[in-house]
């Protein structure tokens, strides 16, 4: 209760020290003289709620998002848990994934490009990879931290290996498969919005730097706070499914 | 309700030669030695011994989870050869799956074994409800006290009617008030159920008022210094511990763990410079021991 009040007032001094910023054009080292202000940007976002082309914008970005994490979830999640498992696994492919993960997903945008026919394909790949590594990561460390103890009490209960998998393995690392999700998630929208800027047609990404072509400032900072409100959204998502599937983690 | 109202007792364990070693940095390190025990069918036997005697080793060999260097184990003449649902176990850290509530905690085993959802379900509250559980049958483990969670676990490794039950210092973890009450609910299902027990632990006390044989394990490597059998009757009462029967076994058992003990800790007790200490050891001196 005390939290969320003060949060409302922390919000509201940053709207008005934003506010004044820009009314007043400060120069000081960074030049407020072209931001616009949060009304300026109010206006804008009034226009463009009704605008069907913004909604499309964003509409493409989550579509993206939703493609190549879901793919990424899909892929990361089992690799993980087979490499966490099966030794001969681990030791082939682990080798390839730490000479790709240090690699930006932003750098692979050419490399995309070539790789695949359409731009569409190369965003969503970008935004793939963006996430698959922090899957594939915190997957295999919650394979790495499973009491093995838990292991022996499923087998001489009768378990076997399938549903030792599924009854230990696999709940016992879902608090980091959803910390990888959670990270995963958020390198998503890093990626994608760097993909779009560059090579995108439509998008919230493409969007917010064809408003800097075009001289539209509000439409910047708009762009700005649909990303910050998205990846917020789709970080509750995650946080809500994670609740939903371990029940016996929430309070 | 399945293994549960079985009348003739079953569990014969016979370990034979046994000796188990494990590869380190430093080579081979011998963990037990030349060990020979056996359990009859529906008796209650403890092994007690020296903290790092091997004894828990030994009691994870006899569940499975490690093979023998040398010898065999037995259970009712078929050979142990991995884990399995015939050997029930109870763990010192409880090892309940913190996913699952406290019923499909106790459903596990008969899942497991493919019994139908609605069947284990019954059998799991009727269990629960001997253990004086089923209020918490929804909860997860976590929210439960100690004694509460090795109650689930015990009843956990009951619910498929293993034919031993195996205990690695169950209650180990347990405040003393607990752990009184834990004992008395373990003797009346060991006793309800007629099933062999093997239980290690290094508490004396714990191990007299338990069973009806104690093995006192040697420190390090582990192998049988002395077979005590605990002629008490049953059913046997708190009140019991103070008897003088009780006392004589208690101060017996005592002198040979202190003995191993302190062969454990000679080096310790050397390397310290502790030798003109001269800690009597029922007429020997610390030196004669070591």
């Amino acid at each position: 209760m005390r939290a969320t009040a003060i949060g409302i007032v922390s919000l509201l001094a940053f709207l008005l020290v934003w506010h004044l910023l820009t009314t007043y054009r400060v120069v000081f080292f960074v030049r407020f003289t072209n931001v616009p202000s949060p009304l300026a940007v109010y206006a804008s976002f009034t226009k463009a709620i009704h605008d069907p082309k913004f909604l499309m914008h964003i509409l493409l970005s989550c579509r993206r998002i939703f493609i190549g994490f879901s793919l990424a979830a899909v892929v990361g999640v089992p690799l993980a848990l087979i490499m966490g498992r099966f030794k001969l696994v681990h030791e082939v492919i682990f080798p390839v994934t730490e000479v790709l993960r240090p690699i930006p997903a932003i750098a692979w945008v050419p490399m995309a490009i070539m790789l695949w026919p359409t731009n569409e394909q190369s965003i969503v790949f970008i935004t793939f990879l963006g996430s698959f590594f922090p899957i594939l990561v915190n997957t295999l460390h919650g394979m790495s931290l499973v009491d093995p103890v838990l292991v022996r009490a499923a087998q001489c209960l009768g378990a076997r290996e399938r549903s030792i998998f599924r009854e230990v393995y696999f709940p016992a690392s879902l608090p980091h498969i959803f910390t990888g999700l959670t990270i995963g998630m958020g390198v998503a929208w890093v990626s994608l919005i760097a993909a779009e800027m560059i090579s995108g047609q439509y998008g919230i990404g493409y969007f917010t730097w064809e408003a800097y072509s075009l001289v539209q400032y509000a439409d910047i900072a708009l762009g700005m706070i649909a990303i910050g409100v998205l990846g917020l959204g789709s970080s509750l998502l995650i946080r809500g499914a994670g609740h939903l599937v371990m029940p016996w983690r929430s309070k | 309700m399945s293994g549960i109202a079985t009348s003739a007792p079953k569990g014969h364990i016979e370990v034979r030669n046994f000796s188990l070693s494990y590869e380190t940095i430093d080579g081979a390190v011998q963990a037990v030695t030349d060990t020979h025990i056996h359990v009859k069918p529906g008796e209650f036997v403890s092994i007690v011994g020296p903290s790092g005697c091997g004894k828990s080793t030994f009691l994870n060999a006899v569940a499975g989870f490690l093979k023998p260097t040398t010898g065999t184990i037995t259970v009712d003449g078929e050979r142990v050869s991995g884990p399995s649902a015939e050997r029930g176990m109870v763990f010192q850290q409880y090892s309940l799956f913190p996913w699952k509530t406290v019923r499909e905690n106790v459903e596990f085993g008969l899942k497991m074994r493919g019994m139908p959802r609605s069947q284990r379900e019954r059998a799991a509250r009727t269990l629960l409800g001997l253990a004086g559980l089923e209020a918490f049958e929804k909860h997860y483990p976590e929210k439960l006290s100690g004694g509460m969670k090795q109650r689930v676990g015990i009843v956990r490794a009951l619910a498929t009617g293993p034919k031993v039950l195996l205990l690695d210092e169950p209650f180990g973890a347990l405040d003393a008030q607990t752990r009184v009450i834990m004992q008395q609910i373990l003797t009346n299902m060991w006793q309800r159920l007629k099933i062999s027990v093997l239980f290690v632990t290094h508490d004396i006390d714990e191990a007299i008022f338990l069973s009806d044989r104690v093995y006192c394990m040697t420190a390090r490597p582990g192998s049988i210094k002395a077979e005590i059998p605990i002629p008490l009757e049953r059913p046997r009462q708190q009140s019991m511990m103070m008897s003088s029967e009780f006392l004589a076994l208690r101060r017996g058992l005592m002198s040979l763990i202190r003995e191993e003990s302190l062969r454990a800790m000679g080096g310790e007790i050397n390397d310290l410079g502790m030798q003109g200490l001269n800690i009597e050891l029922h007429g020997h001196s610390l030196a004669d021991v070591i």
